[in-house]
């Protein structure tokens, strides 16, 4: 990506000196695929800052390779990073503030954790009415192995004071305008659990420029927004960050909400763990099948829980039959499932996909609409035509 | 006759040209209306167009939006703030066919599985 600045000298003037495009130009335009290195055959929900989602038809591998792995950005990437002379720094409620660098960090022991990372926001365009944000169509999700310390043993070296209750990061996002900077904070509880990383390699190699190099968070099973990039700073609070993207941000209303209705901010809660979900990778909606033999597949995650069973529907709904799970499993990850179905008769179908797990929650028929489009997971559904 | 000529040249080294720039930019365009120029003067310093061609906003969803994004720094002469609002709940509001995202070049999902299988 071009940096935040250089980009900025062209961009305001490249915009007002475009001439209005032709409808058919437009299409050209859309037509022809965007370049972004590393990043391939991905849905671009915006180009400056970047933000792409994974189609589904990729989601057939339990690990998603880092080429088709999503990005959700707020702000601009900081320009590369130097590894050299990137620091992280530990304070506030600890009795001796660090200062570490990167080779510091990488002689801290490397715990690894296989994680379903989703954008709080994926499903947002599936809302209806439509709520302001990026559009995610299904696939702000992946599944992804990540590396590196756990937060827990770097915090034990700085001793939090009894007094911590939640810990806050910061990232070197870049800032545009006067918006407020992209901090948020998790309970000391969760920060403390073994399994959240301050993860420095994602799928066995160094995170990328788009993930968060040279090392992020990745607080596992929670929504993505809290898993801070391109981390720099890490700070014990007595108490939850205050800031945009604690409050409004990220919130849920404790009870459904009409559209337009007003929501006080007592009468919220922070986003946290994901929900349980499903997904349909093939076939693709409005996809031409011939009758016989077909393999209908796709992924299921909980957040912190297991899933224990995906079933499907080819009738609508009015059936069920249960999916075979696939034998990859881990905590926090995704679980592949495939149904072997075999259509007799040419028609339309409806097919649904519907999760459940450990804790007994199950994926439901509609999801709870809610003012910023958070935790979409309403069954997914496919409609495709048999024709012999 | 050459004069003609002349026109169809300039028309298609017109077509042409535009087809470069709207294919060598990869950032979305504002459509064409009275506040195209205000509208990308106010919002396009902080991000590209595509964020707000995508939405499907009410006017009162709009207009919670453009005061948000005033607060965030878009500057916007309060004389303009009602027609950036009618200018957004114009063309992109509930009624409006959904904006179809472009792809970044590069491997379809088949690759990726033989990619990952190695």
């Amino acid at each position: 990506m071009t940096s935040r600045r250089a980009f900025l000298k062209t961009a305001s003037a490249a915009a007002l000196a475009t001439p209005v495009v032709h409808p058919f130009l437009a299409w050209a335009a859309d037509a022809s695929a965007i370049s972004v290195p590393g990043k391939d055959g991905m849905i671009v929900r915006s180009y400056r800052f970047l933000d792409l989602e994974t189609p589904v038809e990729f989601m057939i591998d339990w690990i998603t390779p880092v080429n088709h792995f999503f990005v959700r950005n707020h702000m601009f990437e900081p320009a590369k990073i130097n590894a050299g002379t990137w620091k992280l720094t530990i304070g506030g409620e600890v009795e001796k503030p660090l200062t570490l660098t990167l080779a510091d960090l990488q002689k801290v022991p490397v715990h690894s954790v296989t994680n379903a990372m989703e954008c709080a926001g994926n499903g947002r365009s599936l809302h209806n009415p439509k709520v302001p944000g990026i559009q995610w169509g299904k696939g702000a999700v992946g599944n992804a192995k990540f590396s590196g310390p756990s937060l827990k043993v770097v915090l034990e070296k700085a001793g939090v004071k009894n007094s911590g209750k939640h810990v806050m990061f910061r990232g070197l996002d870049e800032v545009p305008g006067k918006v407020p900077p992209f901090i948020r904070s998790i309970p000391i509880e969760k920060a403390i659990d073994a399994d959240t990383l301050i993860a420095t390699q994602m799928n066995g190699a160094p995170l990328t420029q788009h993930h968060g190099f040279p090392a992020r968070i990745v607080t596992p099973g929670w929504a993505g927004a809290a898993s801070c990039k391109w981390l720099t700073e890490i700070a014990v609070l007595d108490k939850p960050a205050d800031g945009n993207f604690m409050i409004p941000g990220y919130r849920m209303p404790n009870m459904p909400v009409k559209p337009g209705e007003a929501v006080k901010p007592e009468d919220t809660h922070s986003v946290t763990g994901l929900t349980v979900k499903s997904l349909i990778a093939t076939p693709s909606d409005e996809a031409k099948l011939k009758p016989g033999k077909q393999e209908i597949k796709g992924v299921a995650w909980a957040g912190e829980a297991d899933i224990t069973k995906v079933e499907i529907s080819t009738d609508g709904g009015s059936s069920w039959s249960p999916a075979e799970l696939g034998k990859d499993h881990a905590k926090y990850a995704w679980r592949l499932w495939s149904y072997a179905w075999k259509p007799t008769k040419s028609g339309d179908y409806v097919i649904l996909s519907r999760a459940t797990d450990c804790q007994g929650r199950v994926q439901p028929d509609a999801a709870v609409w809610n003012p910023s489009g958070y935790l979409y997971n309403a069954y997914d559904q496919v409609k495709v035509y048999v024709q012999a | 006759m050459c004069k003609r000529n002349a026109s169809i040249l300039a028309v298609a080294l017109i077509c042409t040209l535009s087809i470069a720039e709207a294919a060598s930019s990869p950032n979305e365009q504002l459509p064409a209306g009275p506040m195209q120029e205000k509208a990308a003067a106010a919002c396009l310093s902080c991000h590209e167009a595509r964020i707000i061609v995508q939405q499907r906003l009410s006017k009162a969803a709009w207009t919670r939006e453009m005061d948000k994004m005033v607060k965030w720094g878009a500057e916007v002469d309060p004389q303009d703030r009602d027609a950036l609002i009618d200018y957004c709940s114009a063309n992109f509001g509930p009624d409006q066919p959904l904006y179809s995202a472009p792809k970044t070049a590069g491997a379809s999902a088949s690759k990726s599985r033989s990619k990952a299988k190695h």
